[in-house]
């Protein structure tokens, strides 16, 4: 019944709490004045008799939809505009995102958290309509840790059950691509730069072909493989005018970011071209080198299945490659197991030109380049005997654990070096 | 790799009839889809079903028993004895076969011919063992030491122990010998990581009880549990990590951009596989040294599909 403050208009504290047409009035004892409506309700849908009602919290719409969830459901919203998706993409990405927000594993995790799951939804419905969406992309319009975004990505995979398929490599190729600002004519790219879109395309996809059937793509990142194989194809439709630029200018110009692992893709590229090129009838004779073989590459990728034929050795791979072949000796650097073809085209081999060309030399396996230039590294011995004999019983003296106890000098010098102690 | 599994579907292992004592009836489908048995004739003779036989009545049982009934006999026997014969005992309710099975029944007249079965038989004896024997890397055990402990004082006391409470409320301490890692908390439970072995492992941890018993706590040694455990082999030959995640999609999850591995998530037994193209294989989440050595005897015939024989 009573209640704080004062009447406005005469001043006294009699305040009562009545009832209007069911409506809760706050009136003054003494002079009737009327202090406020629906002051003293406790429920927030009372307290909006004071407001429009608008349409949406008249049918419920949103009343259903925490504010999280609504929110969320925008930013999901807006991420597929930016992106450009099909509408059937954002009514997926949005179906799983209330799914994924409902389950106890996400629902009190951290607005960052929210966020990211909202680009997981988008990122894994463009993965299953095969749409070449990358993590890094996803990443850098949510302004997010790739590690977080990992786990997260996981995580709602895990719960939700999804499997998302592997992203296509020819798609991504096409995709990546159309964002380089090669095919236009502008103020900053010169007339010799330019390339056709289709031509640049195609050659593109055969090197990624060629690297993947080579070992090069398999456990590495995508992106820096496409890079590499467009600056590559890029190079070899026009030399003349191109085999001076680094790669680093390349990027510059396209407009495109420069993965650091893509210079060490277009070696490895490189090598395989190479290698390739010793085995073509009518480049054998030319000393090509890492620049010159770029001229080639057309002809290369036109016979490419044939050349990594012939080009490496493909044995059953049953022992690791140490990396000794280049060496050129010929028949003793060849693996010791595997197929005797191997070891008679290295024995045949004999190389006419001196030293450098080992080309003609015994033949490189094709393996991934993990295997090929393995990290020295010490492997554990097996368990010895006297380990295999243990029985996890056996008495310890004490002289062993009081090595790992401090004297009583060393406490107290530890105490006085310490503020805690 | 603390999560749970989702329930996806079981690997498909071939149907084992020999540990799961199953009854005939249901081996007997993949006979009769294999050899047209027919469905009179039951495997199990404690049920042998002769309805085939006319009735035998008190009448008949002088004629037509002697003609009919006689040479279905002497057939059923027949083929009795060559079931014997071909190696196939059979039980009241069990079956066991030596290791080319051959058809229970031919029916009268019919010599069907001896078709191999599709083989039933364990994974690890359809195809000879991998000869590879995955080493052990690293043990995660716990035990309770049933005694609160004075985590500072042990940090003072003790010269192999870090605490550094604002960062993480444990100690840490180290042995050499066996060498490994143990976190000690307060209420006196304590992890203990790095052994190579299981005795190592129960080792280890005993001395680290010991030096807290040095300490001048009251420490016991209860319920030792090895937690978790890991081990490595290389399979010697380079895998295509794509192929497999294609043809393994509910196990297997290969996102190259966030791992250079493919993570097989095997549901029996149920361990974790990291697989890398170099062909080593890293498997987790044991709780004993078995599972280990038989996931990688269910995944080496999985790799081996994908080495490239050219």
């Amino acid at each position: 019944m009573a209640a704080r403050g004062r009447c406005p208009e005469c001043g006294s504290a009699a305040l009562v709490e009545d009832a209007l047409y069911a409506q809760q009035q706050l009136v003054c004892a003494s002079c009737g004045c009327v202090l406020a409506e629906g002051l003293l309700t406790t429920t927030y849908t009372e307290e909006e008799h004071l407001r429009e009602v608008a349409y949406s919290q008249s049918t419920g719409q949103k009343e259903q939809l925490s504010r999280c969830l609504q929110r969320g459901i925008r930013r999901v919203q807006d991420l597929c505009k930016v992106l450009q998706l099909p509408t059937a993409f954002e009514e997926t990405a949005v179906s799983y995102f209330q799914r994924a927000l409902q389950l106890p594993a996400f629902h009190l995790v951290s607005l960052e958290k929210k966020e990211l799951l909202g680009g997981c939804c988008v990122f894994i419905t463009c993965r299953q309509h095969n749409w070449p969406l990358t993590m890094g992309t996803v990443c850098s319009l949510l302004y997010a840790k790739q590690e977080l975004f990992a786990g997260v990505f996981l995580s709602l995979q895990r719960e939700l059950g999804l499997s998302v398929p592997t992203l296509s490599l020819a798609d991504l190729v096409k995709t990546h691509l159309s964002s380089f600002q090669l095919f236009q004519p502008s103020a900053n790219i010169p007339a010799p730069f330019l390339e056709d879109k289709d031509k640049l395309v195609a050659r593109t996809m055969g090197i990624v072909e060629l690297a993947s059937e080579a070992w090069l793509v398999t456990g590495r990142h995508p992106v820096p493989v496409v890079t590499a194989a467009a600056f590559l194809a890029w190079q070899s439709l026009q030399p003349r005018a191109r085999l001076s630029f680094p790669l680093a200018r390349f990027c510059r110009l396209a407009g495109v970011d420069l993965p650091p692992p893509a210079h060490l893709r277009l070696k490895e590229l490189l090598e395989i071209l190479l290698g390739m090129a010793s085995r073509l009838a009518w480049l054998r004779g030319l000393r090509l080198d890492k620049k010159t073989v770029v001229k080639h590459v057309g002809d290369l990728l036109q016979h490419r299945v044939f050349l990594l034929r012939k080009a490496f050795c493909h044995e059953e791979g049953e022992q690791q490659w140490d990396g000794a072949l280049d060496k050129g000796s010929t028949g003793q650097g060849s693996p010791g197991q595997g197929s005797p073809s191997c070891s008679l085209v290295a024995q045949k081999k004999d190389c006419p030109l001196a030293g450098k060309h080992q080309r003609e030399g015994p033949l490189r396996p094709l393996l991934p380049p993990c295997l090929i230039h393995p990290r020295k590294r010490l492997r554990p011995t097996a368990p010895s005997a006297s380990d295999s004999a243990l029985t996890g019983d056996e008495p310890i003296s004490d002289s062993e654990i009081e090595q790992y106890l401090r004297s009583p000098e060393e406490i107290r010098a530890f105490r006085k070096a310490k503020a805690w102690s | 790799f603390k999560d749970d599994f989702s329930t996806g579907p079981h690997l498909f292992t071939p149907m084992n009839p020999y540990d799961v004592g199953l009854p005939i009836q249901t081996t007997k489908d993949v006979y009769s889809a294999q050899c047209h048995q027919p469905k009179e004739f039951h495997t199990d003779f404690s049920s042998v079903d002769l309805s085939f036989l006319p009735d035998v009545t008190q009448d008949n049982k002088d004629q037509s028993l002697p003609a009919d009934g006689h040479e279905m006999q002497k057939e059923l026997d027949g083929s009795v004895l060559r079931n014997e014969d071909s190696g196939v005992f059979v039980d009241e309710s069990s079956f066991s076969y030596s290791e080319a099975p051959q058809p229970p029944f031919e029916t009268s007249g019919e010599s069907s011919p001896v078709t191999p079965m599709t083989p039933i038989t364990p994974v690890s004896s359809a195809s000879e063992s991998s000869g590879i024997v995955p080493q052990l890397q690293n043990i995660v055990a716990t035990v309770n030491l049933a005694c609160k402990l004075d985590l500072k004082n042990i940090a003072l006391h003790a010269r192999n122990a870090e605490y550094n409470p604002k960062r993480f409320a444990a100690v840490i301490m180290r042995i050499r010998e066996p060498r490994t890692t143990a976190l000690i908390f307060s209420s006196g439970k304590m992890v203990c990581t790095g052994a190579k072995s299981e005795e190592q492992s129960r080792l280890a941890a005993r001395k680290y009880a010991r030096v807290v018993q040095k300490l001048g706590f009251p420490a016991k040694f209860l319920d030792f549990k090895i937690q978790n455990m890991v081990g490595s082999c290389d399979v010697r030959f380079p895998i295509r990590l794509e192929g497999l995640v294609l043809m393994h999609q509910q196990f297997s999850s290969y996102e190259p951009e966030l791992f250079p591995g493919l993570i097989y998530r095997m549901v029996k037994p149920r361990i974790v596989l990291l697989i890398f193209v170099s062909g080593k294989v890293v498997l987790t989440g044991a709780k004993d040294r078995s599972e280990i050595y038989e996931a990688f005897e269910n995944i080496y015939p999985i790799l081996k599909g994908f080495k490239k024989p050219s």
